[in-house]
């Protein structure tokens, strides 16, 4: 294709001929303070909370602290070379990014500017960081399930769309891996999901990218990153922005995802920037309002009602607690705002119990409601059956000789605690979940040796897709348990112990 | 004794906001006062204090202002030199000050007196950026423009910015209008921008499926 330089001439011809300047008015005001990303400017009386305004060498910032004769920006790019006495004006417009379709599969700071290096986002749609969270009217009950694809977490703690649950624990103790997986999952679904790296090494970044791109994922995926590296005022924004992002195929009907990785690192930006804008500290020196700084972006994960299209936002956030310590401020601010935790524990991690989940204290408040009906129905004595082994365990660690109904109760205990564990990115179909641990509870693992449980639950997906794919596409068809699945998955599973039992 | 004055604060450092809040706390207390005593003459007094006495005698500026002459002797020094040499509402002012440890906020506070007396008699400053020095006719035609649009007189302070390249900005309190070519060349700048970008766009729709792949 050959350019054709004189259409292109005439048309900016014709756009200068056109053009009408108009005489802008703004609010102006003066920097009459700078430093560490923050700005004190007089003037500007008319500004709002959070309105963005531009700085005379394009800066760009968002107002922060009204005050009194002065109005705190926080400055969202490089403030050495904003100085004193430079002129700042209003835009009238809040704080906004832009969002829909073309940010699919690209990685972009909380501004919306790309960091792929893959070209401009071309879109003419833009929403504001800040967004009032759907009323009670707008809401409707948490009933679909969103498959997280990790069978201790769709079993026990179920999510469904438009819950908040949160995934607590130390470092190093797979967070990020239940999320990573979680979006994994969610391929061929129709979920959007948008991953929000908050205040994490730029390394750590690039991995999951890496890790989305090699599992296909990053189709339906947006990366919002701001690394440690990046200045607080965009660590802060930065859930905000992956929120709105969200939203905007939210309100289009569809269902999102958003992970935000991690929460703690964004109250600690936010401390940051208060500090610096001399708000009083408070408890752990952040300010009074770091509950509302959670609360409000938490809130916005909601389930619309079929007026607005029944679309969803299900978040996923994560806290990192240091040395298991959950009654920190931050942790346990969120672990009160969210619908549920998972909680995951060093001690199981380095057991080999990997998800590494306690699941004597993870929880989700929309329980049985977010389950579909096949799992609930197996699912519903594992919590408590596995409750009651680790009693046992501990029990029978004493030494003390065990009569044969509890020694079988514990042996079922120790092949259930190896079904439920899982290598990372591999999430599971529910109904693969549910044939496992129907086979688990039912105790047809029984006589499998507890070091072999996890390869012979690997066999026996491969029995099932191959040679009872009728029955398995039933199950995902009605995802309920009725008599006759069962009775087929009865079969299935007595010929595939037969099969095991003829083999050994 | 050298008189060079020695600066809280070098010229380029702006004032701070807060001083100027309390500074126009004091001047308009001091005009209410002073109109309700019935002192006509006050405001020649402040100035001539502010100009002759304080910008004369930077030394006796400097002894008032300083925090290391305490307020009793302040006091004991505007008894001893002013009270006699001026009228006694204006001692009373310069008392109040230095009770306060305001006296400081002298230059701040003539300066938002002689702001608000101009607002009262219906005058605002209008500051006026532009390419080019003005001329009679384009400052008077700014004037009447100004007046039939706001309702008040304006006094202009005027200042050449050749970075505009063309036009004016003018400046009327917190609101600026922006007419100068070099704003004007920006927004030109950012609709071509935005109108290659749709063009970007729709190149690139015309190639994909209407409903994605």
């Amino acid at each position: 294709m050959k350019f054709k330089a004189d259409e292109i001439a005439s048309v900016i011809q014709k756009e200068i001929e056109d053009f009408r300047g108009l005489i802008q008015t703004a609010e102006v005001g003066r920097v009459i303070e700078v430093g560490d990303g923050i700005a004190r400017c007089t003037g500007l009386s008319t500004a709002m909370s959070g309105e963005m305004v531009e700085f005379s060498n394009g800066t760009r910032g968002f107002a922060f602290n009204l005050e009194e004769n002065s109005v705190g920006v926080v400055i969202l790019g490089d403030y050495l070379k904003i100085t004193e006495g430079d002129e700042v004006r209003s835009t009238g417009k809040l704080l906004s990014v832009p969002v829909g379709e073309a940010l699919l599969g690209r990685m972009v700071d909380p501004l919306g500017v790309p960091l792929d290096g893959l070209g401009p986002v071309i879109t003419g749609d833009s929403r504001p960081v800040e967004w009032q969270a759907a009323g009670v009217a707008e809401r409707q009950p948490v009933k679909e399930p969103l498959q997280t694809g990790i069978k201790a977490i769709d079993a026990m703690t179920p999510i469904g769309r438009g819950q908040r649950e949160l995934i607590i624990g130390d470092r190093k103790t797979g967070k990020t891996a239940i999320a990573i997986d979680t979006i994994l999952n969610q391929k061929g679904t129709g979920v959007i999901c948008v991953y929000v790296a908050c205040g994490q090494r730029a390394s750590s970044i690039a991995g999951v990218v890496e890790v989305l791109r090699q599992n296909g994922a990053l189709d339906y995926t947006i990366v919002v990153a701001a690394s440690s590296a990046d200045p607080a005022p965009l660590q802060y924004i930065a859930p905000y922005a992956g929120a709105a992002m969200a939203e905007h195929f939210m309100y289009q009907g569809k269902h999102t995802l958003v992970v935000y990785d991690d929460l703690s690192k964004q109250a600690v930006a936010y401390r940051q920037l208060s500090l610096l804008m001399r708000r009083p500290p408070g408890r752990e020196a952040f300010p009074g309002d770091v509950f509302y700084c959670h609360s409000r972006l938490l809130e916005r994960a909601v389930k619309l009602n079929k007026e607005l299209g029944g679309g969803s936002m299900t978040a996923l956030p994560i806290i990192e607690t240091l040395e298991g310590e959950v009654s920190a401020y931050i942790p346990t601010n969120v672990i009160s705002i969210t619908d549920g935790q998972i909680y995951l524990e060093p001690d199981l991690f380095w057991k080999g119990i990997r998800p590494a989940i306690n699941v004597g204290i993870s929880v989700s408040r929309v329980g049985g409601n977010a389950q579909t009906k096949a799992m609930k129905k197996i699912a519903g004595s594992l919590r408590l059956d596995l409750a009651a082994f680790r009693e046992l365990e501990a029990f029978a660690q004493l030494g003390t000789e065990l009569d044969k109904a509890t020694q079988a109760q514990l042996d079922r205990g120790y092949r259930m605690v190896e079904l439920l564990k899982q290598p990372q990115y591999v999430p599971l179909h529910v109904a693969d979940q549910v044939v496992a641990i129907y086979a688990g509870t039912k105790g047809y693992f029984d006589k499998v040796p507890v070091n072999r449980v996890q390869a012979v639950e690997k066999e026996l997906h491969d029995f099932i897709r191959t040679e009872h794919a009728d029955m398995r596409d039933k199950l995902v068809a009605e995802a309920a348990l009725t008599d006759e699945i069962e009775g087929m998955l009865k079969k299935a599973l007595e010929a595939f112990v037969a099969r095991q039992a003829a083999k050994s | 004794m050298s008189d060079a004055r020695i600066k809280s604060r070098p010229e380029s450092v702006l004032e701070d906001p807060g001083a100027r809040a309390v500074a126009t706390l004091y001047a308009q207390s001091w005009i209410t006062a002073a109109r309700a005593q019935g002192v006509s003459d006050c405001h020649a007094e402040l100035h001539s204090f502010v100009n002759d006495v304080l910008g004369g005698w930077p030394e006796f500026a400097e002894a008032l202002m300083s925090d290391s002459v305490g307020r009793d002797e302040k006091l004991g020094i505007l008894d001893r030199v002013i009270a006699p040499r001026a009228s006694e509402f204006f001692v009373n002012f310069l008392r109040v000050l230095v009770r306060h440890g305001r006296l400081s906020l002298l230059p701040v506070i003539r300066e938002v007196v002689i702001r608000l007396t101009e607002v009262e008699s219906g005058k605002q400053r209008v500051r006026v950026r532009s390419a080019r020095p003005l001329s009679q006719r384009s400052r008077d035609e700014i004037c009447v423009s100004l007046r039939g649009r706001f309702g008040f007189d304006p006094i202009l302070e005027e200042s050449v910015d050749t970075g505009l390249l063309g036009g004016m900005v003018l400046q009327v309190g917190d609101t600026v209008f922006d007419s100068s070519l070099r704003s004007r060349l920006k927004m030109l700048r950012a609709r071509l921008v935005e109108k290659a970008f749709n063009e970007i766009q729709s190149g690139r729709d015309r190639f994909s499926h209407p409903e994605g792949d």
